[in-house]
């Protein structure tokens, strides 16, 4: 039998496992990348002078080896409020809830307030600005983890990169794969943060199916955290995993440890499905937040983006006075195998070594 | 809470009119950042373009203007959003 990992992913990326690391923290990204691994940074949030440093950080480390940058290229942009205009619009009703809960649990308030951008038209310009800086590093991959990067491939490709996609409908996958995308990950309903409905189990088939015959590799998303998730992703025909939550936990992780408690402590159930952080449903770990919103006396949840900024203030609180009993964070419904604090070496090790247990076993049976 | 709009003065965009997409219906794989977030949220729309565009970037990076919106999130405020011309389908066609 050959190797069942050793996939075109493998081949497309020159690396060992068919194992991709979705994080926002850079250590994380390089211990996988140096493990065998492949790993792309989330820097949607940064300056494009903060990628340019980060992506030199990672380069130092590395050794040549490819890795990716994860940006958010809008796809729907309402029209433009400022954040004063959008504060003003926040009613009375909402705002004494907010002040209760944190009276309630003695919410502290944030040691720096949270930086609001406006909303609207500059997501664009603030998308095109960090695109640039991909652009000129000629980082080996750029994933769109929201929105199409049709319009961006032409560009992309000239420069040697690569560009991968990440959809939640099938026919966002073919489309993506008809413009010329280079790699589709299939995100499915477990994931953690804003997913589309379909489950995981259900969208890695049909995006397999969409891009059979046209070379395009397919890498399943969505509450794998397992050497199992890995081996029943192959199974289902995709060339290799994304994993996010899988490393929130990990050692190497820059989430502050009592976070990191909360994490491991967390089952599938507390990884719910809530409009209660940003007006939008995402799925996130529980908290007392999420508990009052959810209770009966609580006021309707604010459109996005105003329920995100009553939200801003608990949760930066939270994590400046490291109050594990508030905390939340976007996790996946597979949190519930993130059971101890493992470097991020180990953790890949252990998830190919079931995976090849699992494939091992098929074996068995078939003698 | 902090503020910060001493950007939005300059629309950072050129703004055209395509009349192959007026009163063409339309579905949209939307959806944005999160502000101050590092999530994104998905967002489904349907309704009918007006024509009206915006280019951002030297690609260019195309936004048409839906309204008559028939599908979009619940807590959506607006009649009418921009959307990506990769992200849009066309029922019809």
């Amino acid at each position: 039998m050959s190797d069942p990992l050793h996939t075109q992913l493998c081949e497309k990326l020159g690396i060992e496992y068919p194992v991709v690391a979705f994080t926002h923290c850079k250590d994380v990204a390089v211990a996988v990348i140096n493990s065998g691994g492949f790993a792309v940074l989330g820097e949607a949030m940064h300056t494009p002078d903060h990628i340019a440093e980060d992506i030199k950080w990672i380069r130092d480390r590395v050794g040549g080896k490819p890795f990716g940058i994860d940006l958010v290229l809008p796809a729907a942009a309402p029209e433009e409020k400022t954040v004063e205009e959008l504060m003003a619009m926040i009613p009375q009703q909402q705002r004494d809830f907010e002040q209760a809960i944190k009276k309630k649990y003695d919410v502290p308030e944030p040691k720096d307030a949270p930086d609001l951008h406006t909303w609207g038209g500059l997501d664009q310009k603030r998308a095109l600005d960090q695109l640039e800086v991909i652009f000129d590093e000629k980082v080996p991959v750029f994933a769109s983890g929201l929105g199409s990067p049709a319009f961006i491939l032409d560009r992309a490709h000239q420069l040697g990169m690569q560009v991968w996609g990440l959809v939640g409908k099938p026919r966002q996958a073919k489309k993506q794969i008809a413009a010329g995308t280079d790699v589709i990950i299939a995100q499915g309903y477990d994931a953690a943060g804003h997913t589309g409905t379909i489950g995981t189990f259900s969208i890695v088939p049909q995006v397999v199916d969409a891009a059979r015959g046209t070379g395009v590799p397919v890498i399943a998303a969505g509450g794998i955290t397992t050497g199992r998730h890995l081996a029943a992703a192959l199974a289902l025909g995709a060339d290799g995993v994304w994993t996010g939550s899988l490393w929130l936990a990990s050692r190497e992780s820059d989430l502050n440890q009592p976070l990191k408690e909360r994490l491991i402590e967390a089952g599938t159930e507390d990884a719910v499905f809530s409009n209660c952080i940003s007006g939008y449903t995402m799925r996130t770990t529980r908290s007392p937040w999420h508990d009052e919103w959810a209770s009966a006396d609580a006021p309707p949840v604010l459109k996005p983006p105003l329920q995100m900024m009553l939200s801003s203030d608990y949760i930066q609180g939270s994590l400046d006075y490291q109050r594990k009993d508030l905390m939340t964070e976007a996790a996946g419904q597979g949190i519930h195998y993130i059971t101890e604090m493992k470097p991020a070496r180990q953790i890949l090790s252990d998830l190919v070594e079931e995976a090849l247990d699992v494939f091992d076993a098929f074996a068995d049976d078939d003698e | 809470m902090r503020a910060s709009n001493e950007e939005t003065h300059t629309p950072p965009y050129k703004s055209g009119f395509n009349p192959d997409y007026k009163g063409k219906r339309a579905e949209c794989d939307g959806g944005g950042r999160m502000p101050d977030s590092k999530h994104a949220g998905r967002q489904d729309f349907a309704g009918t373009l007006t024509g009206d565009y915006r280019d951002f970037g030297d690609y260019p990076w195309r936004w048409y203007l839906m309204n008559q919106l028939t599908l979009k999130p619940d807590n959506f405020p607006q009649q009418a959003v921009w959307c990506d011309e990769g992200s849009l389908e066309f029922p019809d066609d």
